[in-house]
């Protein structure tokens, strides 16, 4: 999948296009209106990661333009501004995800695919891992025919770390991906803990979860 | 207002009530005095005609005259007296007739004829001019009280209209503007000079206040943008670290006190921004939340939480409610207080939430048997202090203080009882009505 970035700020725009690239995505990047402008113009794009605040324009008249010359691109804007009326301007104007700074790279590849499941329609979508079936349509767990009770938060949970499987995923990106970044202490984080605990037993009547793995001290690995 | 002007009113009719009947009787006594002369000359215009005839039989003025009209009202009484003297006065004298006592106004004369002295009494009863006092003064009375009643009802009517304009400028220009936005600069019809003037004032004090709100506006995003995108060059490099294959555990480790340094600062900043961005209504609040599945869903999970630390969470009631609200930050609000309760209750220790319906609204209370909240904490909460540490615990305030700027905001009554025993907190939803 192909990806534009428009980002002003090099450094942080280096470290997006490095994690995208090592997630398989093949990124370019501009840093100015102009420069995007032009990529818009001459490339196609499955996603434009745009940046409201540009040197030389507002991210906003680009999120016109290439809605205007490509009508499939999935737009998500990525911007440090903090006014409500930024984002309800951005979402009329046909963006179809809001990122503020600073988000974690992991949230950002999980908003990227969530949105390409919306948008392929792809509402039975299902993961597998181990013998358990997750139908992130109706979030549900089930086990061969078997249908597990997990809370609204134990599935969010294990659909995060199956969406990195095979990385370690520490408790605060865990903890953001549930209840976002304004609580005002670390005291969330240890939660993480009593869901994995919970999800490792629920599953755990029908199945051994040992691809479920707790590295100490830092997080949990899904290894698959 | 209104209250003054009935009170003077009242205190000059009063005044007037209380000395009317002075006035009356003077001129009453004036009018019956003149009565009296006129009729004594007239007599004596008879007698100067017709000589004493009239009065006296052939001549004999030892009888004297006397003559009372049919009702008493009035007499005549002449008579001879032996010793001249003068005397042309009038006075007030009782006199029992008929076993009844009468005061008459008399007036008294001596006057000489065909060498004779004469007293010519005329006297007019005062019983009449007292009922005609009683009825005025009733008269009076009556009107005094329907006066005071009318001038009242007018007052009170004629001061609503006129006040109309003042009451449209508090109403529409200062009650019902909770946030600067709102003001309606159309100015308020009125031919009243004052009331224009205080309108276009208003109009100009609401024109600096919105303009301050729009650069407080403009600086926190600004703020905002220089603030956020150094911590997300920092999060991405360490995350960007952090996803490399070869880290052995103690760089994991160290990579991951970075993290927490940078989320440490990534949340201050947000909360900052967030008790800021609600100070100034910059959200919406149109969404509508169903506060019972808010609650059921907010249970459900914690209730995990609250096992594992052995405490007992119950949800003891849950009425059905729907409220036109910020839903994010409602939740957010409720959920602050109960993760609070949370972390400080301790282990084998009881939380209960509560969702109840009432006339007024809907009331959701989240109770603990935790150690309360320091008073000191309370205060500061409340004053609105932004920065709030509790040394012993080494965590800011910012999810107390969250709630009650959410609270304002959202039009939700929010009240913290405390005590060493436990806190309980309550938010209040009004009916929309």
């Amino acid at each position: 999948m192909r990806v534009l970035l428009v980002e002003d700020e090099r450094t942080l725009a280096s470290e997006i296009r490095t994690y995208l690239k090592l997630e398989g995505f093949v990124c370019d990047h501009s840093a100015t209106f102009a420069s995007a402008s032009e990529n818009i113009a001459v490339n196609p794009y499955d996603f434009i990661l745009l940046d409201l605040g540009l040197p030389d324009g507002e991210g906003l008249d680009l999120l016109y333009e290439a809605k205007k010359s490509q009508k499939n691109v999935i737009i998500i804007i990525l911007t440090a501004r903090s006014e409500i009326s930024d984002r309800v301007k951005g979402l009329e104007k046909g963006a179809d995800d809001y990122l503020a700074k600073p988000f974690s790279l992991l949230e950002l590849k999980a908003r990227m695919q969530a949105i390409i499941r919306r948008k392929s329609g792809w509402v039975k979508e299902e993961i597998s891992i181990g013998n358990f079936t997750l139908d992130l349509g109706n979030k549900t767990v089930s086990f061969s025919e078997n249908h597990i009770y997990l809370t609204k938060k134990e599935f969010t949970v294990l659909h995060f770390l199956l969406i990195h499987k095979n990385r370690v995923i520490n408790r605060f990106q865990i903890a953001e991906h549930l209840w976002g970044d304004t609580n005002e202490d670390d005291y969330q984080s240890n939660f993480i803990d009593v869901h994995i605990k919970n999800i490792r037993k629920k599953l755990g009547e029908y199945a051994a979860v040992d691809w479920l793995e707790t590295i100490r001290g830092i997080g949990y690995k899904i290894q698959a | 207002m209104i209250l003054y002007n009935l009170l003077a009113k009242g205190v000059i009719l009063l005044v007037f009530l209380m000395s009317g009947p002075f006035f009356l009787k003077y001129f009453a006594v004036k009018n019956t005095d003149n009565r009296l002369l006129e009729k004594r000359e007239q007599v004596l215009e008879i007698i100067r005609i017709q000589g004493l005839e009239n009065f006296f039989l052939e001549e004999d003025y030892s009888s004297g005259f006397g003559s009372y009209n049919i009702l008493k009202e009035e007499y005549i009484l002449l008579e001879r007296i032996a010793e001249p003297f003068l005397v042309d006065t009038i006075y007030n004298e009782e006199r029992i007739i008929e076993n009844e006592s009468v005061t008459y106004r008399v007036c008294s004369y001596v006057f000489s004829s065909k060498g004779e002295y004469f007293l010519l009494e005329i006297g007019r009863s005062l019983e009449t001019i007292k009922d005609i006092e009683k009825i005025i003064f009733r008269i009076l009375y009556i009107t005094f009280f329907i006066f005071l009643l009318l001038t009242f009802f007018l007052d009170t009517a004629f001061g609503k209209w006129l006040v109309r304009p003042f009451k449209q400028i508090v109403e529409n220009k200062l009650l019902h503007i909770k946030e600067p936005q709102q003001f309606q600069y159309s100015p308020i019809e009125t031919s009243t000079d004052e009331f224009r003037l205080l309108d276009v004032s208003l109009s100009d004090m609401m024109k600096r206040i919105q303009k301050a709100f729009n650069q407080e506006r403009e600086f926190i995003s600004h703020a905002s943008h220089e603030l956020k995108t150094p911590l997300s060059i920092l999060q991405s490099k360490v995350e960007g670290f952090f996803n490399q294959d070869n880290l052995n555990q103690d760089q994991m480790e160290k990579l991951i006190d970075m993290q927490s340094t940078v989320q440490k600062m990534k949340k201050m900043v947000n909360s900052l921004l967030l008790i800021s961005k609600v100070s100034n209504a910059q959200f919406l609040k149109s969404d509508s939340v169903v506060l019972q599945n808010l609650l059921l869903e907010l249970y459900e999970e914690w209730k995990p939480m609250a096992d594992e630390k052995n405490i007992i969470l119950l949800l003891e009631k849950n009425d059905h409610f729907e409220f036109t609200t910020n839903e994010s930050l409602c939740t957010m609000m409720v959920q602050n207080a109960l993760v609070n309760s949370l972390k400080y209750t301790p282990e084998g220790g009881q939380i209960k939430m509560s969702g109840v319906n009432s006339t007024m609204g809907y009331q959701i209370t989240i109770a603990d048997n935790g150690p309360g909240i320091l008073e000191d904490i309370m205060d500061q909460i409340k004053e609105g202090t932004v920065f709030l540490k509790n040394a012993s615990k080494d965590k800011s305030g910012f999810g107390l203080q969250l709630i009650y700027k959410i609270g304002l905001f959202l039009n939700i009554k929010v009240q913290i009882d405390t005590k060493p025993t436990g806190t309980t907190v309550f938010f209040n939803f009004n009916k929309i009505i």
